[in-house]
């Protein structure tokens, strides 16, 4: 049963002797191929062994959109298939220097642009709770590693809520630090100002631990800041006399099933003493149109260096213009290319002013709503999505697809640390709990994450042996 | 009378170690794509990090050109596609640049005003197997100059005539490299020059503006703009509509081209750089580099001009180039006149370079010894011609002066003594001249001056044989 274990305890058996490096990375490899075929987690597999350190013995799974020597980083695309890595992010570098070993790239829609992996241009990841129902996204092959212990953790990228929303439907903690604590360095850029590395893992405890590994200026990355940052520390800490704020934007569209998983959350915070306040927050209302217009601008630029030139698909044509058309039209999916004209569009200079620059100014304006509460606030808390995992197939409007994110997208938009925490179940459909604070308050979400999760008890994990129904 | 009316924008190289964004190193001319690395060629994941060196550079240019530098500035994306361009966009400063508000004084006193610089950088090279990426079977790709930093620097359109292009352009250059950021090298491509130009009629009306691209040197900026305003001019007296486009300066046929219609241009879409934070610069920082910047060309003419009593036009050439001005100092230091050295320098020293088209190198005439040759002429030991002489063969063979005089047996005979009697024979020799000379005209004097040179190789003092000349032929002695 060392699927069960944490990365903690993992560390502490090796640490003790009770089990030596090589058996955890075999069991752990071995789970993965024996699941795989069911879930279909990973675009490729490896073993990438670190150096000695802390995570020695420890095996984990990469987001297949971060760069690592010896591997393929195909980002979900066809137009990467081939793609070997140039460099290692810096990210992996450093869980690979405390030791860690990577076991394998993990599925992912097309540049991280979805919220299913059903927009990967290789497969869909499934949900380990129910494999008819997708993982969600675009972390979703790291998530559904770590939710079925194939995995002890796995590093995601959250654009929108690229890690939370994911955790949310596997029920396990995504977290996803503040932006400019973790290198992009490495990350295949999709909305630069948004993209930010984070963990996926079993228990806040884990998040906590790899979030202290992978924070740090990078010379290679300028967004980055050099702040000493430790969310270890206060970890344990009570958080009596707290005060949250529960937005009405994020309940008004919740069932009634959902509803009620987000009381029983609600009332255990307030059993550790804290406030919670139930308000408007009216900026919230803008901001899925604010991202969907900065970034696929901010992709659409970021994608134009597949062009079939110097790396990944090229389809030879007589000119040069039809070599990029017909390098791109083959090489990128539907929703990749859906972002890109969409981007192209808002950045054109008849329409900056109207879309790209007026969502700049109503960025900054929801940035500032956000920040003046949390002057006031400890946190924003909800519910990370608006419903639990949705079947293959069931979303067909990208609109509705869009909406997935409205609860995540706003710390995206802020830099805001966020982290999602299973709460329950809703339909026997895992549904996570989202903590945001203010910028570099990541020790904070960690300390209030980690007191619900102990007053909320133990938090099952899904049977896939055996069906992967509960 | 037409009248145009020329702007131009300028891209200078930055001679900074590395590139822009990335640590590889600036130097274009390696082998190609050597100095490349994942974030120049534009690899998934990489991220472009600013190199200081070229905002130290970009304040250097901006303040020697009287700009005004801004204390925050920022980083844009400019998008387009071409296989030179690895990110499919530049990175560039579009909203904010550095620096704006300068102005670059011409010789006639009018102020050319820059109205801003901006960092961006550079693309790589392409190597067409025909004219064009249209026309060719294949192309190449260099990515050496990819992400090289630049700065753009553009000008309001404040020049009228052509020849104020040119001079602006060398104005420009000048300043760049006496504050040592550029090579300011036109024909390498280290500084290039866009021109743009219109022409406005005698009733007032304005031809559209057209863009000249392609042009390599300091003389093609004068051409081409010549034949483009002759072009533009022409056909507004014909009638006909001249359309705004992009044109190339072809230096083979001395002509513009047609590259393309505005229409046709691309729409870049540009947007902050997320990569990159908003660029702050110290007041301090400003100061410093203020306090720092040498004397640039112009200060220094001034001062050459009205502190050491210089001609101006010298003034001008020795301030130009940072060498040739050390050159000149240091040769007032070690005891030549100002004077002197000026007019010995830029006569003599410089055409020895021009006729050799060589760069100017003060080791091929030390200083030690042009004060020799100059002191030989100055006590007329020897002949302004021989001067000449012994001065070519320090350049040829670097040997001391005091040895060719030796050994070219170059020293004036001065003395009246030995002189007398080569002018008594040259007056004898020549009766008609004398009987000229008696009919009163004077001028006939220089005629036995060349008689005894001739005698002489050139030997005599010619003042000195001319005197004599003048008395023996008056009779003032015998």
């Amino acid at each position: 049963m060392l699927f069960k274990r944490s990365v903690e305890e993992l560390i502490d058996d090796v640490k003790i002797g009770k089990l030596d490096e090589d058996t955890v990375v075999s069991y752990f490899k071995e789970r993965s191929a024996r699941l795989d075929p069911k879930l279909r987690v990973y675009i490729s597999t490896c073993t990438i062994k670190g150096k000695k350190g802390p995570l020695r013995g420890i095996p984990f799974a990469v987001k297949d959109n971060m760069q690592l020597n010896d591997t393929k980083t195909t980002s979900g695309s066809k137009i990467l298939e081939n793609y070997g890595s140039a460099f290692t992010a810096t990210a992996v570098k450093k869980l690979l220097n405390n030791g860690g070993t990577v076991i394998g790239k993990t599925n992912l829609d097309e540049f991280a642009m979805g919220s299913s992996t059903e927009y990967s241009a290789f497969f869909a990841s499934k949900n380990p709770w129910d494999l008819s129902r997708v993982p969600g996204g675009s972390s979703g092959g790291s998530a559904a590693a770590v939710a079925s212990g194939m995995v002890p953790f796995a590093l995601g990228s959250d654009t929108g809520g690229s890690i939370r929303q994911p955790a949310s439907f596997c029920g396990i903690v995504g977290y996803k630090p503040t932006y400019g604590l973790v290198s992009r360095y490495g990350l295949s850029a999709f909305a630069s100002s948004m993209d930010q590395i984070g963990p996926l893992t079993k228990n806040v405890r884990d998040a906590a631990l790899i979030g202290n590994m992978i924070f740090g200026h990078d010379s290679n990355d300028a967004t980055t800041v050099d702040r000493e940052i430790n969310v270890m520390n206060a970890l344990e800490n009570p958080i009596e006399g707290m005060k949250f704020v529960l937005p009405l934007e994020f309940t008004k569209d919740l069932s009634s099933n959902a509803r009620h998983v987000l009381n029983e959350a609600v009332e255990n915070l307030k059993k550790l003493g804290a406030k919670v306040e139930e308000r408007s927050i009216p900026s919230l209302k803008y901001a899925v149109s604010v991202y969907y217009i900065i970034a696929p601008a901010e992709a659409s630029s970021n994608l134009s260096r597949y062009d079939g030139i110097r790396y990944g698909l090229r389809v030879e044509k007589d000119s040069i213009d039809e070599t990029y058309n017909q390098t791109r039209d083959e090489g990128f999916g539907k929703e990749v290319k859906r972002r890109i004209m969409l981007g192209t569009f808002t950045l054109s200079a008849t329409y900056y002013d109207a879309y790209f620059d007026k969502a700049q100014r109503v960025r900054a304006k929801i940035t500032d709503e956000l920040l003046k509460i949390l002057q006031t606030h400890d946190a924003i808390i909800g519910p990370t999505t608006p419903k639990t995992a949705f079947k293959f197939g069931e979303i067909s409007s990208p609109l509705d697809y869009y909406l997935q994110d409205i609860y995540t997208i706003p710390a995206n938009l802020a830099g805001l640390p966020s982290i999602s925490v299973p709460m329950g179940f809703v339909e026997n459909l895992p549904i996570g709990l989202q903590i945001m604070g203010k910028r570099f308050d990541d020790s904070k979400i960690l300390q209030i994450a980690r007191a619900y999760e102990k007053v909320r008890g133990e938090f099952p994990m899904p049977n896939v042996e055996n069906g992967g129904e509960k | 009378m037409m009248r145009s009316v020329i702007g131009l924008e300028i891209h200078a190289q930055l001679s900074t170690k590395t590139k822009a964004f990335c640590s590889c190193k600036n130097e274009v001319d390696a082998d190609p794509n050597t100095n490349i690395c994942p974030i120049c060629t534009g690899q998934p994941g990489a991220l472009p990090v600013l190199n200081d060196q070229v905002v130290e550079y970009a304040i250097r240019g901006a303040l020697a050109l009287n700009c005004e530098v801004h204390k925050v500035s920022s980083f844009d994306r400019k998008n387009y596609f071409y296989p030179d361009l690895p990110k499919g966009y530049q990175i560039t400063q579009y909203f904010h640049p550095i620096a704006t508000k300068g102005y670059v004084e011409l010789n006639s006193g009018k102020r050319v005003r820059i109205r801003r610089i901006h960092i961006e950088e550079d693309a790589g090279k392409m190597f067409h197997s025909s004219e064009n990426i249209t026309e060719s079977e294949s192309s190449l790709v260099d990515l050496n100059r990819c992400g090289v930093p630049l700065i753009e620097i553009v000008s309001e359109p404040d020049m009228e005539k052509p020849q104020e292009a040119r001079e602006f352009m060398e104005k420009l250059r000048d300043v760049l490299r006496a504050v040592e950021i550029s090579t300011g090298n036109m024909e390498e491509g280290a500084l290039r020059c866009d021109a743009n130009v219109s022409v406005v009629d005698d009733n007032g009306r304005s031809s559209s503006r057209v863009e000249v691209k392609n042009i390599n040197s300091f003389r093609f900026v004068q051409r081409a703009l010549e034949y483009e305003i002759d072009r533009i001019s022409k056909a507004m007296k014909s009638g006909k509509n001249v359309p705004m486009e992009t044109r190339g300066w072809d230096s083979a046929s001395k002509s513009t081209v047609s590259m393309r219609s505005k229409e046709a241009e691309n729409d870049y879409r540009y947007f902050p750089e997320p990569d990159l934070p908003i660029l702050v610069i110290a007041e301090e920082r400003i100061e410093r580099i203020k306090n720092s910047l040498p004397e640039l060309p112009d200060e220094k003419a001034k001062r050459y001009e009205e502190k050491m009593g210089i001609q101006k036009e010298n003034a001008k050439i020795l301030s130009k180039d940072k060498g040739l001005s050390k050159y000149f100092e240091d040769a007032t230091e070690i005891g030549i006149s100002p004077k002197d050295a000026s007019n010995w320098i830029v006569n003599e020293v410089m055409s020895l370079f021009n006729a050799n088209s060589a760069e100017f190198d003060p080791e091929k005439v030390p200083l030690t010894y042009l004060k020799k040759i100059i002191d030989y002429t100055n006590s007329t030991k020897i002949s302004r011609l021989a001067a000449k002489e012994v001065i070519d063969e320090v350049y040829k063979t670097g040997e001391d002066p005091d040895t060719i005089v030796k050994k070219r047996n170059l020293l004036q005979m001065s003395d009246e003594d030995s002189l007398v009697p080569l002018v008594r024979e040259a007056i004898a020799e020549n009766p008609k001249v004398v009987e000229q000379y008696r009919k009163g005209k004077g001028s006939v004097v220089g005629f036995f001056v060349g008689a005894v040179m001739k005698k002489t190789n050139g030997k005599a003092d010619p003042k000195l044989a001319g005197k004599l000349a003048k008395k023996l032929l008056d009779g003032e002695i015998e």
